[in-house]
């Protein structure tokens, strides 16, 4: 450790505790002792595991983030949250017909949404209150569209009053949505070209082929 | 926010900008590409590896990192784990990324009864990780044939020919499958699959969902997975031996249960080890990209059951890996920031190499400037060069980095970085592991009753893998391990023993190697290094 490491006081799980000033809330709890392993994943701001609720230094208001993301500062009051649980319904989306219009029947609480915005805590900037809005009013492409980035820490729904799960709802509009779209054209012609073996001619001329002429081929096909 | 020490070198960065705008480095020639992987990269450092002295792949290189792992006891006492099978089932998946979902789901298709178990929460993996996307032949332009062609060259012809021949003739299938259970690609105007060109690829070949391609196929994956009720899984539940039967083939594994903290048996007919790969070995020292749990189980535990590895001595290093802040070191820069325009400079503010050269190449050219005292120093004495990320944002229009790559601009904005005014620091950082456990078409190592898939299997990517295969890999080796291993469901399990181990114990000791490591790792130590 260098000389010239700051330290600062924080308060981690409810005790207070210095540690060198620049870490995450995650590495300050492996720095003082805490063996943590459940709330992590992948150290990047990806998976939504490591969901932490917050108090900063002189602020009035609880604020959440992930704990591999946020840095501690001086006064920082701060606990791990416990994995929220969130009610994800089940269903066999290729059974159905027309998945968008079954939404209702797999996740009723939606509808009792009163647009109240206590979800709008998003590690990923993502407005959920207004994804909501969107889901309940039918407009399901604009819902998803603001969903990709969601790391479906599940924040938003442990804030809800009324028990919904926001990612999941969003999760069935992606797929449904998914379901529902033309299928690809490009990928039609391919996979009918390889079911009418369109490629064996080639395919046995590159299997009598020796290294040296394969990387003669590699050589052409970059060029083009 | 950087430190005033880095701005100064910023500002150096900010007044060559407009000289390298136009500046045109010309690529490498083959044997010059040669030259500079065998001077600096880390496969070819030589201090860096040994030959293993035990086992199947006796004789063969490999970092000193996992030969320690290879050549180690484990640290449990095997001979006070009750081996009397706790669950029974038909196929026992371990790993829940994509490749063990995936072969979950297939199996469970076919009628058998799966247990999937998990280190940390189901999908925690590389695979949600994944940001670029993956390579499938679906553009008018391309084709399988040309797929395996490139493939091939992108392993320097190493990978196994038929492997890679299956994976890129099961590819447009795979997609179809994907499409099928409601991923939703990106589309062109014409509902196409949207199609983009990567480095070493010689046509549009690469499929993804915004900036987020393996999260949002994960998220599907775990969706579906609930669906059934053949499919039982086991969060916070890591694999840390396999067991086999008196024929030596593969019959279960011992599990750990982070929770209760003890050990328990599952009796299986088939296993599949789909525990992804090695980055948090930090292997000779290099940062690193994957997930926490990322320890390279699988070699370990397939290696002591007798199975043969191969290319365990390639690794990939992504040449642009954070440096800068601390907490954010090894965090992947998305290959798509070099393929828009980004340039790599150094502390003197000039290029080094063709940014769109192969990964190891420029991997290897970082290295080379940071060793030879063109890097970039950060206050707590790490090394870098500069990605310029504002020439990317000027070329393309205010606003374009915001929207072409929102989690890594969002990432950056919580340190009070905005990457389209400043560049980043970077370094390479561990990624892949090129190698694994050899496999056959059908995804079976050489142990029988127990496969391999995804980043854990061996054998198609050869020495450097291309950018999006690995994403193809997994669903491609998942689908078909699922299936062939659901086909033994009317195997006779045997007894469940622990005899290979005792095997390799015994062999370890008359050789007289004694390690100071216990293995499986299960869990990186913590990075005090950072500290
Ligand atoms: C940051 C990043 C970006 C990437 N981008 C791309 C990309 O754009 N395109 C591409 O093609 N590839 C990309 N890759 C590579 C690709 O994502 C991975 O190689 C691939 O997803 C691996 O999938 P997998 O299922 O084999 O392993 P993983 O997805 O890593 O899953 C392995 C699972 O096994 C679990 N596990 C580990 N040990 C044990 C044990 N002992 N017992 C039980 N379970 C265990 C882990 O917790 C994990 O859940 C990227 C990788 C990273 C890290
Ligand atoms: S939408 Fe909800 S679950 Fe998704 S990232 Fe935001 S807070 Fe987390
Ligand atoms: S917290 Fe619940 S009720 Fe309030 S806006 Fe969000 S989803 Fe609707
Ligand atoms: S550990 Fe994955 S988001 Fe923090």
């Amino acid at each position: 450790m260098k000389n010239s490491t700051k330290f600062i006081i924080v308060e981690l799980e409810g005790r207070k505790i210095r540690i060198p000033q620049g870490l995450t809330v995650i590495e300050a709890l492996w720095d003082t002792g805490y063996d943590v392993k459940r709330g992590i994943g992948c150290l990047s701001g990806l998976c939504g595991a490591c969901t932490v609720a917050f108090i900063e230094k002189g602020s009035t208001k609880v604020k959440f983030g992930l704990g591999c993301q946020k840095v501690a500062e001086e006064g920082l009051n701060v606990i791990m949250m416990p994995c929220f649980p969130s009610r994800a319904a089940r269903y066999a989306m290729e059974a159905m017909a027309h998945p968008l219009e079954e939404l209702g029947a797999h996740y009723p609480e939606l509808y009792t949404c009163n647009d109240c915005g206590a979800c709008n805590v998003c590690p990923e900037w993502i407005n959920v209150a207004g994804v909501m809005k969107f889901a309940k009013d039918g407009d399901y492409e604009a819902a998803a569209s603001r969903v990709t980035d969601c790391i479906m820490c599940g924040l938003c729904a442990s804030r809800c009053p009324r028990s919904i799960a926001p990612q999941y709802v969003a999760l069935y509009i992606q797929r449904a949505l998914a379901r529902e779209r033309p299928f690809p054209p490009n990928l039609a012609k391919r996979l009918a070209q390889v079911e009418s073996l369109a490629y064996e001619t080639e395919w046995s001329r590159i299997a009598a082929m020796g290294d040296d002429e394969l990387k003669a081929l590699c050589a052409a096909m970059e060029g083009l | 926010m950087y430190p005033e020490s880095l701005r100064d070198s910023i500002a150096i960065v900010d007044a060559t900008r407009e000289k390298r705008k136009g500046e045109a480095l010309p690529k490498l020639p083959g044997t010059e590409t040669e030259g500079l992987l065998r001077r600096y990269h880390p496969d070819y450092r030589e201090a860096g590896f040994r030959n293993l002295r035990i086992g199947a792949n006796r004789g063969d290189r490999t970092t000193h990192e996992i030969a320690d792992l290879l050549e180690a006891f484990s640290d449990l006492d095997h001979s006070k784990i009750n081996l009397d099978p706790e669950f029974d089932t038909d196929v026992l998946v371990l790993g829940g990324g994509g490749a063990g979902v995936t072969a979950a789901l297939f199996a469970e298709s076919m009628g058998a009864r799966v247990i999937l178990a998990t280190k940390l929460r189901l999908g925690n993996s590389n695979t949600i990780m994944a940001l670029g996307g993956l390579q499938a032949s679906v553009h008018g332009d391309d084709s399988p044939v040309r797929h395996f062609v490139d493939t091939l060259a992108a392993g320097k012809f190493t990978g196994k020919r038929e492997l890679v021949k299956t994976m890129v003739e099961d590819g447009p299938a795979i997609v179809r499958w994907l499409l099928e259970i409601g991923v939703d690609f990106d589309r062109d105007e014409e509902g196409n699959l949207a199609t983009r060109k990567a480095g070493g690829i010689t046509a549009p070949r690469i499929i993804s969902i915004g900036d987020y391609t393996g999260l949002n196929i994960m998220k599907v994956l775990k969706d579906e997975i609930r669906k059934g009720e053949g499919i039982e899984v086991m969060e916070f539940a890591p694999a840390v031996e396999l067991t086999t039967n008196g024929f030596g083939e593969c019959n279960g594994a011992v599990l750990f249960d982070l929770g209760r903290k003890r050990h328990f048996v599952v009796r299986a007919r088939a296993v599949i080890l789909a525990t992804g790969g090695s980055g948090r070995l930090h292997l000779q020292g290099f940062p690193s990209s994957n997930n926490f749990g990322a320890t390279g189980d699988a070699i370990v535990l397939a290696y002591r059951a007798g199975a043969r590895l191969e290319g365990i001595d390639s690794f990939q290093y992504h040449p642009t890996g954070v440096m800068f802040p601390d907490h954010m070191v090894g965090v992947l820069v998305t290959e798509a920031a070099r393929s828009l325009g980004g340039q790599l400079v150094n502390a003197q503010g000039e290029r080094f190499i063709n940014e769109l050269e192969t990964r190891d190449a420029c991997s290897a050219a970082i290295i080379r400037e940071c060793e030879e005292g063109n890097g970039v120093r950060t206050p707590s004495g790490k090394v870098g060069v500069w990605l310029d990320t504002p020439l990317i944002e000027e070329t393309h229009g205010t606003g374009f980095l915001k929207r072409r790559f929102p989690s890594m601009y969002r990432h950056f904005m919580r340190v009070k970085i905005d990457i389209s005014k400043r560049p980043l620091l970077t370094y390479p950082t561990l990624h892949y592991q090129n190698g694994g456990i050899l496999i056959d078409e059908t995804g079976e190592t050489t142990v029988r009753n127990l496969f391999a898939a995804g980043e854990a299997a061996g054998g198609i990517h050869g020495r450097n893998r291309a950018m999006g295969n690995s994403l193809l890999d997994i669903f491609v080796f998942g689908r078909r391990a699922g299936l062939e291993a659901a086909k033994r469901k009317y195997n006779v399990p045997g007894n469940v023993t622990l005899g290979h181990v005792y095997r390799y114990y015994d062999r370890l000791k008359s050789l007289r190697i004694s390690s100071v490591a216990t293995s499986p790792t299960l869990f990186p130590e913590f990075i005090v290094s950072k500290l």
